[in-house]
């Protein structure tokens, strides 16, 4: 059996911890997050930990979240023997500030200039938002689908839409002008970053269709290809 | 096997709801269904107009729903097609004058007798509206290749989804390839790409659409007219039938044809 197994759930990415010892576990589970296409799928996850009659302890969970973090991924809960969700509530208090963080402190560096901020919170959309149809949200709002002219995006934090986006689109709504706009084709009828509202852009051609993200540089919002 | 509900809608006033319900109740009596053909838009009546029926109007919808009279003294049956049938609006009343339930359970009623209930939802996304998507069993779209057309028609369907209907099917009216083709108007596929819905018909723009719907005799009912095959496809798609969309890239009647041949 492999020494750490992974499954997508509702409430986040479940890693469960098998038989083994530590520190083979820690260097497979650190060369599984490693493969280039799990990187960028997993980042952001919220990491549900699951280890059965393996005791671990605060040392050993402490250096699992640094591993974790390393790939933007936080761990919210820990299922298994009564000493380790006891260690992790310990570790937990010790990091209560930063963890969990509300919606509307998200405003952190973020990295790589193009992925939703770690462990921001996210409205996923799944299907085409329609004329008069309006989202708001306190975090980073994420469309897999059209957004047709007529329809609203608002977040706080950025918007990221795979598909077209056509309709008005605010990011950074309570004044983040860190926020950025991300979408495979990038033709808003009105963009707005922080207090920055952009002009339209001008008519686009089918060549001109690829990916292409918004933010604010100097005072203005620029426009440039995204080359995750 | 009772029948199904369908309403005919757009958001958009002026895109051809009403011509399209005449004529598809016209093609599928042609087809050998029964269908009965339901004008919602109380207060604003002219399906009856339309289908030159208007003259034989005794009782209306809202007479039904308040009792004044039985659904059969409503229907009003066409002489030309024996399986047609019309309840026609009322014209003194204001939409308020009925509600969803009351339509559902006239609809309810109306399935029992009929194979296609087909009901010409008013303009605008208020309370006339509400009450004919209710009893909708499918929602047709009617949207002409315009972009304040197709704003609304995204509307509706997003609040179509909303009311937990199956996601509606769209006609495309009006459509005139001569102008697509110099780049002027919206083409099917830039409404499709839009919308994102299924097509059930494409019907191009036809002068004898308004000389038809004054003499009220839907075009559905010749033979020769282009929008009339058109609907008398769409109304086979309605019964399930498989039938390819045609190509109308390089139509136009023959003065047309000529006009470009000396123009050239």
């Amino acid at each position: 059996m492999a020494l750490v197994s992974f499954k997508g759930t509702r409430n986040g990415l479940s890693i469960t911890l098998n038989e083994g010892d530590w520190r083979s576990v820690m260097n497979e589970l650190a060369a599984q997050l490693n493969r280039p296409r799990v990187q960028s799928f997993f980042r952001g996850a919220r990491v549900l930990l699951e280890t059965h009659s393996r005791t671990v302890d605060v040392n050993q969970l402490e250096e699992l979240i640094a591993l974790l973090a390393q790939h933007e991924m936080t761990l919210v809960s820990v299922t298994g023997e009564q000493r380790t969700q006891d260690a992790f509530d310990q570790v937990r208090a010790a990091l209560a500030p930063s963890q969990p963080r509300a919606p509307d402190e998200i405003p952190a560096p973020f990295v790589n200039g193009t992925m939703p901020r770690d462990g921001a919170q996210a409205m996923l959309i799944h299907r085409t938002v329609r004329s008069g149809q309006k989202f708001r949200y306190a975090g980073t709002i994420v469309v897999i689908g059209d957004v047709n002219p007529g329809a609203e995006l608002i977040a706080d934090g950025d918007v990221i839409v795979w598909g077209k986006l056509r309709g008005v689109v605010q990011a950074g709504a309570a004044g983040n002008d860190q926020a950025i706009v991300g979408a495979l084709v990038l033709a808003p009828t009105q963009l707005r970053i922080g207090a920055h509202i952009a002009p339209a852009p001008e008519e686009k051609t089918a060549a001109h269709f690829t990916a292409e993200i918004a933010r604010v540089r100097n005072g203005q919002i620029v426009i440039e290809p995204w080359n995750g | 096997m009772p029948g199904q509900v369908l309403t005919i809608t757009s958001g958009k006033g002026g895109v051809g709801k009403t011509t399209a319900t005449a004529n598809i109740g016209v093609a599928l009596a042609r087809r050998g269904q029964r269908v009965a053909c339901v004008d919602a838009d109380i207060g604003l009546r002219n399906l009856d107009v339309v289908m030159g029926l208007e003259n034989r109007i005794v009782y209306d919808l809202v007479d039904v729903v308040e009792g004044r009279a039985k659904l059969r003294q409503a229907l009003i049956k066409d002489k030309r097609l024996p399986e047609l049938q019309l309840l026609p609006a009322a014209q003194t009343r204001l939409k308020s004058a009925v509600n969803e339930d009351q339509l559902k359970s006239l609809c309810e009623s109306l399935k029992q007798e009929f194979d296609f209930v087909l009901i010409d939802s008013p303009a605008g996304i208020e309370s006339g509206f509400k009450n004919s998507i209710a009893p909708a069993d499918r929602v047709i779209i009617v949207v002409t290749p315009e972009v304040s057309s197709v704003r609304d028609a995204d509307r509706v369907i997003g609040l179509v989804e909303a009311y937990e209907k199956p996601t509606p099917k769209l006609i495309i009216n009006r459509l005139r390839p001569a102008m697509v083709k110099r780049g002027d108007m919206l083409d099917t596929a830039d409404v499709l790409e839009i919308l994102a819905i299924d097509l059930i018909g494409i019907v191009p723009e036809d002068e004898r659409i308004i000389t038809s719907t004054n003499r009220g005799q839907p075009v559905a009912l010749e033979d020769h007219s282009e929008a009339g095959a058109a609907f008398m496809r769409i109304a086979g798609r309605l019964m399930g039938q498989d039938i390819p969309f045609q190509v109308f890239s390089e139509s136009g009647g023959l003065r047309e044809r000529l006009g470009q041949w000396f123009r050239r």
